[in-house]
């Protein structure tokens, strides 16, 4: 790691020291083949058949590298700030494993694929922070080991064996465990934005190593530093940084020293212990890769990669807050994922008003989930040839959206057109026709009966109503019972089965009680 | 068709008789496997090998028989998919006769490094037939078959054909397909062919080369054209003599050899051109740095996990399975061989060797390149310093058997085409004349082979 | 500069040989002699000769193709179970660089 600059304002020292992180994050490309070869690089296939000549390292076998793993690297390159350089070399990495079949992995060591970037993460310390990228380059993914399934052996599963991998190296600009884990959501949520991985660590398409030092506040001098691995949750990384970097500080307040090692993170236990009873000294013997001519891209084709990038996830808040006139926190539930966001503008763009439909989307997520799992059935889907799903999705939450916006249905009558939507989806797709959504929800909703009322003199009449049927209520709120109010509200909109403009209502409500006696 | 199948009986009775003769240039051949190719459905009629019977060196893949490298490591190996290259000839119609001898994993000058013990030269039992592609030298030598499939990675097509008195060529880097050629110095290996005289052997180069997607460093360029007729006259044809090749001290038979050669080349028309290689000594020390580097890498696949050899099932551990796997499988050529690349390779020792070697070896590259620049179609050289020395003289010392490359691995590591042709006898025993081209000029050294060839009496005494 | 006994060693636990006392002592000399030889490239400038490869790496459609292999590799003869190539257990090795 390169001597950072002492950063102000850090995680308030745990007793004069400051915490030092590093991430090394490995992240699998979302390919259909290999990086080398022409097998299908899919997770949870029967253990070692999607094989070759190539990724088992079989005696005269040669590497092919996949185009799609190359444009996926430079669009993640991009993404996250970093200069691609268009002529980059691959190298071999040799050392000796069960999982590596070739006794070397190809990677990428001087002259890599991308240097110099940067990830803007809102730190839960300091706020807004720049973590720098030191550089993301290209290298296969080793096979899968089993320790535990045979005993006293260990077992190789060589699917995974040549997977494509970018390694994305952070500088060690993080000063606590929860900047990490925030580091990793951040960098995650870009990488699934750009399509480049499922970013999944549960399935291994993610992976991180992390790397912790610790010193006294204030020192710019770095300390030995510790490396873990085997971490399966951003929350056992922070863990397992928290568990480390209380393990050294106990060490240097106790006067001993650190030894650099290489951990593993025993989640059952919370643990970080040792890997290995001595530190190997890791000499990999780089070399060119003799077998691979120098990977060169031209400025042609990085131009488009460039103009092809989507729009990053904090380009789109900062519009959506703009644009759409959505508050910072509104902005940043909906551009959370990008097929949401995606779908939010589209609604807009159906006609729904920017706020009601965000409010819709983050109020009513179980109710629209079920909409979109019903429209996106095959039977629906053959029932609107022209429209995609995403279409047929977004028009019923306009139509919500716009009918509830003005007045049509009440909250609670749009909840239920939700649900008769969910229900009875060919309804929403015969309602299509009526064009405009203010218009599509009228007519779902008519049948229903739930239109919202708003003549006044209807609303008034009921009101008088109610009072005089309840007189022993309104005098008890008269005399000082404010709960009552409630009640008298709740009277009114049974009276007209829930579909009163609980606006009048108020209205209605308060203007009569004035003119009675007491009132 | 019964001219296949007659083909086939005959090719299985020449070999019989050449190993019952105590040759060794085979490892596994059988007549079965022959006949039942013959059967087979044809390829194409006038497959442009139909007729020709090919062996093949054991450390290229193929699918009718097992592929050990010659080596203990890869016992009984059977590869599930087979090289480019042999596909290639198969398709093209040739049978293929069997694997033959070679020093282990293509490491050494005289077949003598073979886990099976070594070939003897046709032209005297006493003495090798070159290395590492010594059977496959041998099997043409000998008239079994009409060609072989061989491998170069420092002159080990070309020494052997020199040796055992047949052609060999090693063409540009890149020309022929490496997918199936079992790995020594990926940036220097090739597969290259022998055969009876220059055009069989650029017939079946002409066959299997050409760009292979599974090759990452194959050149992009079409299959090469089968030779033309041989010319009559090198009228134009400016041929270098790099003085370096012919130092003092130079054996005297391979110097009577090659002013002969060089007269006959002269009596064609051909001019004759003084010029200078000038870093020629540094390209045995260059190539013993680089070759070995790179083969420590390509060899630490053999591990024992997914094939070959596995030794010490009982092991406490992987680390003790890899050690007595890898301890027992190798023979000593190819220990000494990954230690000094390992070394090479470590930390601290990169740049004072590999890198060393890589710059020395750009100097090498531009020594031709400067050459051919200034008008030279061609350089010819011995192939070998000396005629071929007896079974066991070179075993002691592992330097004086690298010697024996000093003329071939300069080709290897500019990467340029070389051809040697049998220029004549010395005492019964075959001396090599070489043809270096420019970078793709395959066709050059093809035609100027083919004009010597006719004229030269490749099997007459020179003194 | 001779080879020593310790880099053999070092070496050959590097390249995971076993090499025995007898054997260490052969390679300590053919390893110096060979060592000597090469060493005869220090004599040549090279200088800062960026080796310049001007090749580019034609790159392969990402297309799943299979079938590369004449049989599957369970038929490979090395020690196997449930489907998973099988080998003693690690032991003082740990994790390698790319687990879990």
């Amino acid at each position: 790691m390169s001597a950072p600059t002492v950063v102000p304002g850090g995680e308030a020292p745990a007793g004069g020291w400051e915490t030092v992180i590093g991430l090394e994050v490995h992240v699998q490309l979302k390919t259909r083949t290999k990086m080398f070869c022409g097998c299908s690089s899919v997770f949870g296939d029967p253990p070692n058949t999607n094989v070759c000549p190539v990724c088992l390292g079989l005696p005269g076998a040669l590497p092919a590298p996949n185009e799609q793993a190359l444009r996926l690297a430079v669009r993640a390159a991009y993404g996250l700030g970093l200069t691609v350089h268009p002529r980059s070399i691959f190298a071999r990495k040799n050392y000796f494993y069960p999982d590596l079949p070739k006794g070397y992995q190809i990677s990428q060591h001087v002259e890599p694929l991308s240097t110099g970037g940067r990830l803007e993460i809102e730190s839960p310390d300091r706020g807004p922070l720049t973590v720098g990228i030191t550089r993301i380059h290209l290298e296969e993914d080793a096979a899968k080991s089993f320790h535990d399934k045979v005993p006293g052996m260990t077992a190789v599963d060589f699917n995974r064996s040549g997977v494509p991998l970018i390694e994305i190296v952070g500088e060690p600009d993080l000063r606590s465990p929860a900047e990490a884990r925030a580091y990793l959501t951040a960098l995650k949520q870009v990488l699934v934005y750009l399509e480049v991985s499922d970013c999944s660590m549960e399935e291994g398409s993610l992976r991180v190593d992390a790397n912790v030092s610790v010193r006294p506040a204030g020192n710019a001098e770095l300390r030995t530093r510790c490396e873990i691995k085997n971490l399966n949750s951003f929350a056992n990384v922070e863990r397992a940084l928290v568990f480390e970097r209380d393990r050294h500080i106990a060490v240097y307040v106790s006067g001993g020293t650190i030894e650099q090692r290489t951990m593993t993170f025993d989640a059952a236990k919370g643990e970080v212990r040792p890997v290995r009873s001595k530190e190997e000294s890791h000499d990999y013997r780089y070399f060119p890769e003799p077998d691979i001519p120098p990977l060169v891209l031209t400025e042609a084709w990085l131009a488009a990669e460039r103009g092809a990038l989507p729009e990053l996830p904090a380009a789109k808040r900062a519009r959506f807050e703009k644009q759409h006139g959505l508050t910072r926190y509104e902005a940043g539930v909906l551009t959370a994922e990008r097929e949401q966001a995606d779908l939010y503008e589209m609604a807009v763009a159906k006609g729904g008003s920017p706020k009601s439909v965000a409010t819709w989307m983050m109020n009513e997520v179980d109710r629209l989930q079920a909409v979109y799992k019903r429209v996106s059935s095959p039977e629906i889907a053959r029932l609107t040839p022209r429209l995609s799903s995403a279409e047929v999705f977004v028009t019923a939450v306009a139509a919500v959206s716009q009918s509830v916006e003005t007045g049509d249905l009440n909250r609670q009558g749009g909840r239920q057109l939700l649900e008769e939507i969910a229900a009875k989806p060919e309804r929403l797709v015969e309602s299509l026709a009526a064009g405009a959504p203010r218009a599509i929800a009228a007519s779902l909703a008519k049948p229903l009966g739930i239109l919202q009322i708003s003549d006044a003199g209807e609303i008034e009449g009921w009101v008088r109503e109610v009072l005089d049927v309840h007189a022993a209520q309104v005098a008890r709120y008269k005399g000082g019972e404010e709960k009552l109010y409630g009640f008298l509200v709740g009277q009114v909109m049974k009276r007209s089965k829930g579909r009163a403009d609980p606006k009048l209502v108020n209205a209605a409500l308060v203007r009569v009680l004035k003119g009675t006696p007491g009132g | 068709m019964s001219d296949r199948r007659a083909l086939a009986a005959l090719t299985a009775r020449r070999i019989r008789e050449l190993e019952d003769g105590g040759a060794h240039a085979f490892v596994e051949w059988s007549e079965a496997a022959l006949l039942a190719q013959a059967d087979a459905p044809a390829s194409p009629a006038g497959g442009a090998l139909a007729g020709e019977t090919v062996a093949v060196k054991d450390n290229i893949c193929d699918l009718t028989f097992r592929t050990t490298c010659c080596s203990r490591i890869l016992e009984g190996w059977r590869s599930p998919f087979e090289a480019t290259a042999v596909r290639r000839l198969r398709d093209a119609g040739a049978l293929v006769a069997g694997k033959t001898n070679c020093d282990e994993f293509g490491m050494g000058s005289s077949t003598e490094f073979s886990c099976h013990g070594p070939t003897v030269n046709p032209c005297d039992s006493a003495r090798v037939p070159g290395g590492s592609s010594g059977g496959s030298a041998a099997a043409v030598a000998s008239g079994a078959v009409s060609m072989a499939l061989g491998s170069e990675t420092g002159g080990s097509v070309r020494q052997p054909a020199a040796f055992c008195g047949v052609v060999g060529i090693k063409p540009t880097y890149g020309r022929v397909s490496r997918y199936g050629l079992v790995a020594f110095g990926s940036s220097l290996d090739q597969i290259g062919t022998f055969g009876r005289d220059v055009e069989g052997a650029a017939r079946l180069l002409a066959v299997i080369s050409g760009r292979d997607p599974f090759d990452a460093t194959s050149l992009d360029r079409d299959p090469l054209p089968p030779p033309g007729p041989a010319p009559v006259s090198l009228a134009g044809t400016v041929i270098g003599i790099p003085r370096e090749y012919f130092g003092e001290g130079l054996h005297a038979g391979v110097a009577a050899g090659m002013r002969r050669a060089m007269d006959r080349l002269r009596a064609l028309g051909a001019e004759l051109r003084d010029v200078s290689l000038l870093h020629t000594k540094y390209a045995v020390p260059t190539y013993y740095i680089v070759a070995p580097a790179e083969a420590s890498s390509n060899l630490a696949r053999y591990d024992g996990v997914r094939y070959g050899r596995r030794v010490g099932e009982g092991a406490a551990d992987v680390r003790a399975l890899y050690r007595a796997t890898r301890g027992s499988g190798f023979g000593p050529e190819v220990r000494r061989r990954i230690l000094l690349g390992t070394y090479v390779l470590s930390a601290g020792f990169y740049d004072a060797y590999y890198g060393k070697a890589q710059g020395a070896r750009e100097r090498i590259g531009g020594d031709f390149t400067a050459v051919f620049a200034g008008g030279v179609h061609a350089v010819f050289t011995p192939t070998t310093p000396t005629p071929a020395f007896k079974l066991g003289e070179n075993l002691s010392d592992p330097v004086a058997m690298y010697l024996s490359d000093i003329y071939v691995c300069t080709a290897n590591l500019a990467g340029v085409p070389a051809l040697s042709l049998p220029i004549g006898r010395d005492q019964g025993l075959p001396l090599g004349g070489q043809l270096i081209g420019p970078m793709e000029g395959e066709a050059e050294i093809i035609r100027i082979g083919q004009a010597l060839e006719a004229v030269v009496g490749g099997a007459e005494e020179v003194r | 500069m001779a080879v020593t006994r310790e880099q053999i060693q070092h070496i050959a636990a590097l390249a995971e040989l076993a090499v025995d006392d007898a054997a260490a002592a052969e390679l300590e000399r053919q390893l110096t002699r060979i060592l000597d030889y090469v060493r005869q490239l220090e004599e040549l400038d090279t200088g800062d000769t960026r080796v310049a490869d001007e090749r580019v790496a034609p790159l392969r459609r990402d297309e799943v193709v299979a079938d590369r292999l004449d049989r599957p590799a369970r038929d490979f003869g090395a020690a196997m179970r449930q489907g998973l190539f099988v080998v003693p257990r690690l032991g003082e090795l740990g994790g390698g660089d790319q687990e879990p």
